[in-house]
């Protein structure tokens, strides 16, 4: 306990200015990166390119982002576009999150996820910033494919997946990074994300009609403290809040005595936690 | 049974949200939701000494599409489209037989599988009776057994007359079930509601008992079932799918004995049973046609036991279920039809019954749909004369 109270004092000590702001536009010198157990690692190859990854889940759904700096100064723009390939990593969810299809050829189909996006940062006062972000993944088949949107109790989860199960996931999103003193930092973002359809039920290669509709409207908005460790490291804990279409009703007791269903939006509360170490 | 709850505390605090990630049904008796048609229905007749009645499990609109369970497909999901066809046409056999009061069991409202479709309203809206009282036995925000997803299923009563009381009763549940799988499962309970006919108020249950439990929970269930009747001061009309054979014999009884079941009735060996359902959650446990004899010695049953028969070729007119459909053959190549008998309707001793039957096809109590297209269990229907 002793080590660590005097290792904390010593990275405060060395602390000299605030920790940077995460997730904004600005992309780093070469060799510079960062990585945390659930954020993605990020290297600058060179000056003004980064590649990024999720180790977590790489070998079960290759992924990789890049991110080229367009322009630099009081303002930050940069373009992002990334792959991946998460067919494998979707397999491996039969039986819990897709069916297993055990006596059908029916399966989940090997499709590619292109991801294109833009990210515009601004700073305010000496150490704020402000970011805006459009993005937009897609679906490129590979072969046929009788997976279904989840419909899952986890929006972000029905998020992550939405490109591959939908067809599309655009979104356009905007957060503010606030620097109190040089341990701590709060963040909040609003994202909107639109997804495509849920498309039509496909059982042995052949439509058998429309999957029931859902709003294709998903909001998440992500309040988050960041509190610097070492020199390089950071804790952050946030709340995540989603709202989306799952399908859920509620029953409404009228005037009459009689009640009616009625379709309601379901919302998300989760916790964030991540340690993030950048060099 | 804290474990469970548990567990869906733990789900639903972390995970996520202001809705139950499977609702634990705490509950031992408790008022339900009535429900009213959305369009204009032609009145029925003013205080009734007859009344035309029908119990029917729907199988949530799937009409013969095949689910993983069944063994013989691995459906999870319905499409939009085949939900509002299937539903159309069982709306369609319900309306040509005309009862005054619909007991159903597996129907549905706001399931992933059935297109979110709230098939309570549905049938008050296409067919001619005006008010409905729902029981949920399973509702849970999202059942990962092979990604089914939301679900809210249970039994309902509809009715022409009005319904002015509605609860539903809650039975015991499986112990032979770990914590999780029993946490997401279905919880049973006995939908009661009270009509008012004008001239008297009558008592009216749906049951849908447990299929698949090694442990004597359905005959538990069974036994709650009678009591509850037993203990009714209305005049009551009892049915549903309660999962068990007609008494015609003793399963117990050694062979070769007066109360012994050989050649009387099937127990095992239905043509619809898949060899590779043996030792899976789904397999068929041993059937306990003694349970229901409490039933026939109380009650009077629209298919008396001796009009029942003794043997598969007697029998056979009034069998309910068949997992296999028509238009699909076992692995020795015979396809589907009605193999036993699960369904039943049962008023209090003193009433009676006519025109009793079970609508397997074509042809019975006036019906033309083909039920056997519709569910995997034909509706069993009668008039229940008030004396």
């Amino acid at each position: 306990m002793k080590t660590l109270a005097l290792s904390l004092l010593v990275s405060s000590l060395a602390l000299a200015a605030p920790r940077p702001a995460r997730d904004t536009a600005a992309v780093g010198q070469q060799g510079q990166g960062s990585v945390g157990v659930f954020n993605p690692l990020r290297i600058a190859i060179v000056d003004g390119v980064e590649l990024e990854a999720n180790p977590l889940v790489f070998f079960v759904a290759p992924n990789v982002n890049s991110r080229f700096r367009l322009f630099d100064g009081p303002l930050q723009l940069t373009a992002e576009a990334g792959l991946s390939l998460p067919t494998f990593g979707m397999r491996l969810m039969k039986g819990f999150f897709f069916p297993s299809w055990e006596t059908s050829s029916n399966d989940i189909g090997w499709m590619l996820i292109p991801r294109v996006g833009v990210v515009l940062s601004g700073k305010v006062f000496e150490h704020d910033v402000w970011t805006a972000k459009v993005d937009a993944a897609f679906r490129l088949p590979l072969g046929p494919n009788s997976a279904t949107p989840l419909g899952s109790f986890v929006i972000p989860l029905d998020l992550l997946l939405a490109a591959p199960l939908t067809g599309v996931c655009t979104r356009v999103g905007g957060a503010y990074d606030h620097a109190f003193g040089e341990r701590l930092r709060l963040r909040g973002e609003v994202n909107l994300f639109v997804t495509g359809g849920q498309g039509n039920l496909v059982v042995s290669g052949q439509s058998v009609g429309p999957i029931a509709p859902l709003s294709n409207v998903v909001v998440t908005a992500h309040l988050g403290l960041d509190i610097a460790v070492f020199q390089q490291s950071r804790i952050t804990v946030g709340v995540l809040w989603a709202n989306a279409d799952q399908g859920a009703s509620q029953v409404v007791r009228l005037a009459d005595g009689f009640s009616e269903r009625q379709r309601v939006r379901s919302n998300n509360f989760l916790p964030t936690l991540d340690y993030l170490w950048a060099w | 049974m804290r474990t469970p709850r548990l567990w869906s505390c733990l789900g639903a605090l972390v995970l996520a949200s202001c809705e139950w990630v499977a609702d634990p049904m705490n509950f031992t008796r408790e008022e339900i939701p009535r429900f009213k048609a959305k369009v204009e229905h032609p009145a029925p007749a003013a205080n009734p000494t007859a009344l035309k009645v029908m119990a029917w499990n729907v199988k949530y609109g799937a009409c013969r599409v095949d689910f993983w369970f069944d063994f013989w497909g691995d459906r999870v999901q319905l499409s939009s489209t085949e939900v509002n066809d299937c539903l159309s046409k069982i709306a369609l056999l319900i309306k040509e037989y005309d009862p005054d009061i619909l007991l159903t069991s597996e129907i549905e409202a706001g399931s992933k599988r059935s297109a979110y479709v709230d098939m309570i309203q549905y049938l008050l809206d296409n067919t001619n009776l005006r008010y409905a009282a729902y029981a949920s036995t399973w509702d849970a925000r999202y059942v990962p057994s092979e990604g089914l997803g939301r679900i809210n299923l249970g039994n309902a009563i509809h009715s022409r007359y009005p319904i002015v009381k509605a609860e539903r009763i809650r039975q015991v549940d499986r112990t032979d079930q770990d914590p999780v799988t029993a946490t997401f499962y279905i919880k049973r309970a006995i939908a009661r509601a009270e009509v008012d006919l004008g001239n008297r108020t009558v008592a009216v249950y749906a049951v849908h008992t447990e299929a698949y439990d090694q442990d004597g929970t359905k005959q538990k269930q069974i036994a709650q079932i009678h009591e509850l009747a037993k203990a009714e001061t209305l005049p009551f009309l009892l049915g549903g799918d309660f999962n068990e054979l007609p008494p015609v014999c003793d399963e117990k009884a050694a062979a070769g004995t007066a109360e012994s079941c050989d050649g009387k009735l099937r127990l095992a060996g239905f043509l619809d049973e898949r060899a590779s359902a043996k030792g899976t959650a789904f397999e068929q446990p041993p059937y306990t046609p003694s349970v229901m004899k409490r039933f026939y010695d109380d009650f009077n049953p629209w298919i008396p036991l001796a009009r029942y028969g003794v043997g598969d070729e007697a029998q056979r007119r009034y069998f309910t279920h068949t997992v296999l459909g028509p238009d699909s053959n076992n692995d020795e190549g015979v396809p589907g039809f009605w193999n036993r008998t699960l369904d039943y309707l049962f008023v209090r001793p003193t009433d009676g019954w006519r025109d009793t039957d079970v609508i397997q096809g074509p042809g019975r109590l006036g019906v033309t749909q083909d039920a056997i297209r519709l569910s995997d269990h034909a509706p069993v229907a009668g008039t229940w004369e008030l004396r």
